[in-house]
């Protein structure tokens, strides 16, 4: 008898944890658990770079305009907005409300403008906010932020004056840099804002009410919010924080998270296990770039002309990466930026290199003798420290060695010290990546202009220049275009980089949550307007 | 009672008595003490095998190379990751050629409203011959759609979540070709086509088998010596692809080369170390222990002091000072780290022994008889620390060569494309589930290795101390 009692209590305890353990999905409280790479390190909008932070922050907080599904502008806090070359007008929703049921105002949006270009504040992202009148010389403490070219006409418009016509500045505000913070509460914290949930104010369509920092997080449904009829989800925990792909297969295998990405290595165990694999291109390209100072060798044309000749791009993708949705990388210019009308890639077509070892020798030959040296020295290649990146950097090596007899030495780095080798110059060759900050041909057509600290390689180039500052001082579409079209010609011409892939990513959405968008630019995946189906 | 003075000696009593040599005899050979070692070590069956096991990787290390001549850092992208196997063949084609894909024109890109749901496509087949080079495939369009998602799966999908590899799209309801070329082996894919509204798709698909043809293009051979110059036109024949015994690793490079090339190096690290640090031990200890003394308190607190250092440390120091920037081997540093860090523990055994032995009474014997020092070190005190010696230096070869894997697998030996086993481990743990090849042959020979020169070390314990005889 006493042993059938302890029985009845062990499975009944068991049934209770069963129903405890939270499941990925649940229908009926409509809830999803989700899993962080990381603890996001930064939820002060103004100053947050990272992919979590801005995740978790394009949840919680409204900017003026949002993306649909599809990746068009649509409205968020602003209504309604006008835009020409010199400025722009955005009014304002009333029923746009903060958390402590205040609404949010233009000012508000001044206030975090201003505030993100004080160089006090030390924002990595604060030139994302140079079209702004005076960003720039604000930023660089040469003026005051009050000057800023933003102002609060009244409560619900917000004036902008431009610095230079800037036709994408409507998708810019999409971007967290561009959101609002409240005054009075920023002050009221003072440096503890961010710090924990309490620490913050939310305008979004969901509120974080839970933050167990390097633990978890919990964001439910906000009820102040001006469109919550259309948000689905009443709660989004993010109960685990694990980087490790295999770790998190794990977890979607158990059916505690909703999403995970794969790797080289685990896609292979999904596809054992019958799942759905999914498809997703980060928008993000890859090259390799060459160190253009006086000093290096890899500043000879011939010599990037001749690697350019031998490196096969669908090779790369193919046989190296060897996952899907990665594409042979033929432009600095991704596939997904639009041109004038249709794709920037359709209506500019990238210049296509045929491989061709015999008239790479030769070009390798002739730029032996305007270097005037014996031989070539070893070129080191500076490469990140993840798997993926090693295994690239060896197959370039093996590559020059064998078509080329380019002896290279592979100098295996951490992002941080990698970086810092990048801006000192320490390298001839790096492999390199850049992912879009707004969605337009600029934020890849300027990376290799003189004045930009992003162009590790020091490549200068005043033709380029010249292209980069029509497109710059444009809003007529055709004009920008042609500039960058020209842009993508020189990159080839002149092999500035060698651009190696489009990447791409495959992962795994539960099957019974609908309506999560993947996107290039902003927060990805984006849960909002995500729901439960039976 | 014979009268002793009546007794006259004759000359034959002081001849000499005739000896029995046979009795005399030593029935056995005499044995050395190094025969005798070796007859005990070769009674040990474990220590035998481990001995044989040694000399077989010295003659992989050192002659293997010249039986397999293969550059252990080329790169074969046509077979890459390959298990062990017989050789293979490809069929020879030309070089590849661009294809655009089918876009129809007789049919709308977009529908004018696009329907709750489509009907799947028919007729999915390969455009061509599919190889491993490219496998085409094409299909009729359904009306309605706006796009097609294209999957692969290594078996038939069994329901709509089992089609395997999301491999691309097409945007446009008349695009109907995809090119794949994503790692193709000849085996059987399932591809299937899932007619979107060119955003979601339509729950549907069709799906055929394709078994692509293992070829290898004209420029691939050519550069790989694999025909020659008149067999260049003849396009489809069979060609023999390289053979690699032990497979590929994740860049098509022979498994075989490598680790003939790793071996080296970890042989090399392996033995070349303790050899250094133990000759200069043996000096240090001798000295030490033979003159003792006020001179031996201070040698050996100075080896304590340097047992305290701190190897990675001095590793890295040395790097360093060496001036060996990255991409650059590491093996001379980790050579000097171990010889300068490692030598106490042999410096304090061989002190302790001489020591022991100095006070010995053959020692003392040898002494009164007249012996100087020099015949004393190299007769008596030398041959009776061998034995401690020689195991010290068994025992430090696998220590040496687990550092030295362990180094590499850290990032801080061998450079790329250079293998030793560690790095080859380090490789090849990646991809321990999908190849484990990769891991398991570099593996099992740092084990075999270390194993081997560790129960060769035991028996050499057993066969060199005379003391153990007694035991048998």
């Amino acid at each position: 008898m006493k042993f059938v009692l302890v029985l009845v209590l062990l499975l009944s305890i068991q049934a209770a944890n069963a129903e405890v353990d939270a499941t990925s999905v649940d229908f009926d409280s409509q809830t999803i658990t989700i899993a962080l790479t990381q603890e996001p390190p930064q939820l002060n909008s103004m100053k947050a770079t990272d992919q979590v932070s801005i995740v978790i922050l394009s949840h919680v907080i409204e900017g003026l305009v949002g993306y649909d599904r599809r990746g068009n502008v649509v409205p968020g806090v602003a209504e309604r907005w006008e835009i020409d070359d010199k400025t722009a007008t955005f009014w304002l929703r009333k029923d746009a409300r903060w958390s402590d049921g205040s609404p949010v105002t233009a000012h508000d949006f001044v206030f975090a403008w201003r505030k993100t270009l004080e160089p006090a504040t030390a924002s990595e992202y604060a030139f994302i906010l140079y079209p702004l009148m005076n960003g720039e010389a604000i930023n660089q403490g040469k003026m005051d932020s009050s000057e800023l070219g933003v102002f609060a006409d009244d409560d619900r418009t917000l004036r902008i004056e431009f610095a230079r016509p800037t036709g994408y500045f409507v998708k810019l505000t999409a971007f967290v840099s561009y959101f609002p913070v409240r005054k009075e509460f920023f002050d009221k914290k003072g440096g503890r804002y961010a710090a924990d949930a309490t620490d913050l104010l939310y305008n979004g369509p969901f509120r974080l009410t839970e933050w167990t920092h390097s633990a978890s997080l919990k964001m439910v449904k906000s009820d102040s919010y001006w469109d919550k009829d259309n948000i689905h989800l009443n709660a989004i925990n993010a109960d685990y924080i694990t980087s490790d792909t295999r770790a998190r297969l794990n977890l979607f295998i158990d059916g505690k998270i909703v999403h995970t990405r794969l790797d080289g290595e685990t896609y292979k165990d999904a596809l054992t296990q019958r799942f759905r694999i999914r498809r997703f291109s980060t928008g993000n390209v890859f090259f390799v770039e060459y160190n253009h100072r006086p000093e290096r060798i890899t500043r000879n044309r011939n010599l990037r002309k001749a690697i350019q000749l031998v490196f096969d791009p669908n090779e790369m993708v193919n046989k190296v990466l060897a996952t899907p949705g990665n594409l042979p990388g033929i432009s600095p210019f991704p596939v997904w930026l639009n041109g004038v009308e249709d794709k920037f890639r359709r209506e500019y077509p990238a210049p296509v290199t045929d491989i061709d070892v015999e008239k790479a020798r030769e070009l390798l030959e002739t730029a032996r003798h305007e270097l005037k040296i014996e031989s070539f020295p070893p070129l080191v290649l500076l490469s990140g420290d993840s798997p993926t990146a090693a295994k690239q950097a060896e197959y370039m090596q093996g590559l020059l060695k064998a078509r080329l007899g380019l002896d290279i030495k592979i100098d295996i780095q951490t992002f941080k010290q990698r970086l810092a080798k990048m801006t000192s110059g320490d390298f001839d060759m790096v492999n390199a990546g850049w992912g879009p900050d707004f969605d337009d041909v600029m934020t890849f057509g300027d990376l290799f202009a003189s004045w930009n600290l992003n162009n590790r390689g020091r490549y200068n180039n005043p033709a380029y220049d010249i292209q980069v500052r029509t497109a710059m001082n444009s809003s007529v579409p055709k004009i920008r275009m042609d500039a960058m079209g020209e842009l993508q010609k020189i990159i080839h011409d002149d092999a500035v980089i060698l651009t190696q892939y489009e990447q791409g990513v495959i992962y795994l959405m539960h099957p019974k949550l609908k309506g999560v968008v993947r996107r290039v630019i902003g927060a990805d995946p984006d849960y909002t307007r995500a729901r439960v189906v039976k | 009672m014979t009268d002793i003075t009546s007794f006259q000696p004759s000359d034959e009593d002081f001849a000499r008595v005739k000896t029995d040599l046979a009795v005399e005899q030593i029935s056995r050979p005499s044995l050395s003490y190094w025969q005798d070692a070796w007859v005990r070590l070769k009674k040990n069956t474990r220590a035998t095998i481990s001995l044989y096991i040694v000399i077989g990787l010295a003659v992989f290390t050192l002659l293997g190379p010249v039986f397999w001549q293969v550059d252990s850092s080329l790169q074969d992208l046509n077979q890459i990751s390959q298990a062990p196997s017989l050789p293979k063949t490809a069929a020879l084609v030309g070089a590849y050629k661009r294809w655009d894909g089918i876009i129809l024109e007789d049919f709308p890109a977009e529908p004018e409203a696009y329907a709750k749901s489509v009907a799947a496509v028919t007729e999915l087949r390969a455009f061509e011959a599919a190889t491993t080079q490219q496998v085409r495939i094409t299909w009729n369009p359904t009306p309605g759609a706006g796009g097609y998602n294209i999957y692969r799966n290594h078996r038939a999908p069994e329901d709509f979540n089992d089609l395997g590899l999301p491999l691309g799209s097409t945007f446009g309801g008349n695009e109907v070709s995809y090119e794949d070329r994503l790692s193709l082996e000849s085996r059987a894919y399932y591809y299937s086509i899932v007619p979107t509204d060119g955003y979601d798709e339509y729950e549907v698909y069709t799906v055929t088998a394709i078994t692509p043809q293992m070829i290898i293009t004209v420029n691939d051979a050519r550069g790989r010596n694999l025909i020659t110059a008149d067999e260049e036109n003849n396009l489809g024949q069979e060609i023999r692809l390289e053979f690699h015994p032990f497979g590929t690793d994740y860049l098509g490079r022979d498994m075989l080369a490598r680790l003939m090339e790793g071996a080296r190096v970890s042989l090399f690290i392996g033995i070349v170390a303790p050899f250094i640090y133990v000759i200069f031990g043996i000096i240090y200890g001798g000295f030490a222990g033979y003159f003792g003394g006020r001179l031996d308190v201070l040698l050996m607190r100075f080896a304590d002091f340097v047992v305290a250092l701190p190897f990675l440390l001095f590793m890295i120091l040395f790097k360093i000072a060496f001036g060996i920037g990255p991409g650059e081997s590491g093996i001379f540093p980790m050579l000097v780290t171990l010889a300068l860090l490692l030598w106490p523990a042999t410096a304090r055994l061989v002190r302790g022994q001489v020591l022991q032995i100095r006070e010995q009474g053959y020692i003392e014997a040898a002494r009164l008889l007249g012996a100087k020092p020099s015949y004393l070190i190299l007769r008596h005190i030398i041959p009776n620390t061998m034995g401690v010696i020689l195991v010290t230096l068994t025992f430090a070869v696998p220590a040496a060569i687990f550092t030295e894997a362990f180094l590499s697998f850290i990032g801080m030996g061998v450079a790329p494309p250079t293998p030793s086993w560690g790095s080859m481990c380090n490789e090849g743990i990646k991809t321990m589930l999908s190849h484990p090849h990769e891991l398991i042959f570099p593996a099992t020979f740092i084990s075999v290795t270390v194993l081997a020169f560790n129960l060769l070390g035991d028996g050499l314990t057993e066969a060199l101390d005379s003391r153990m005889r007694s035991r048998e």
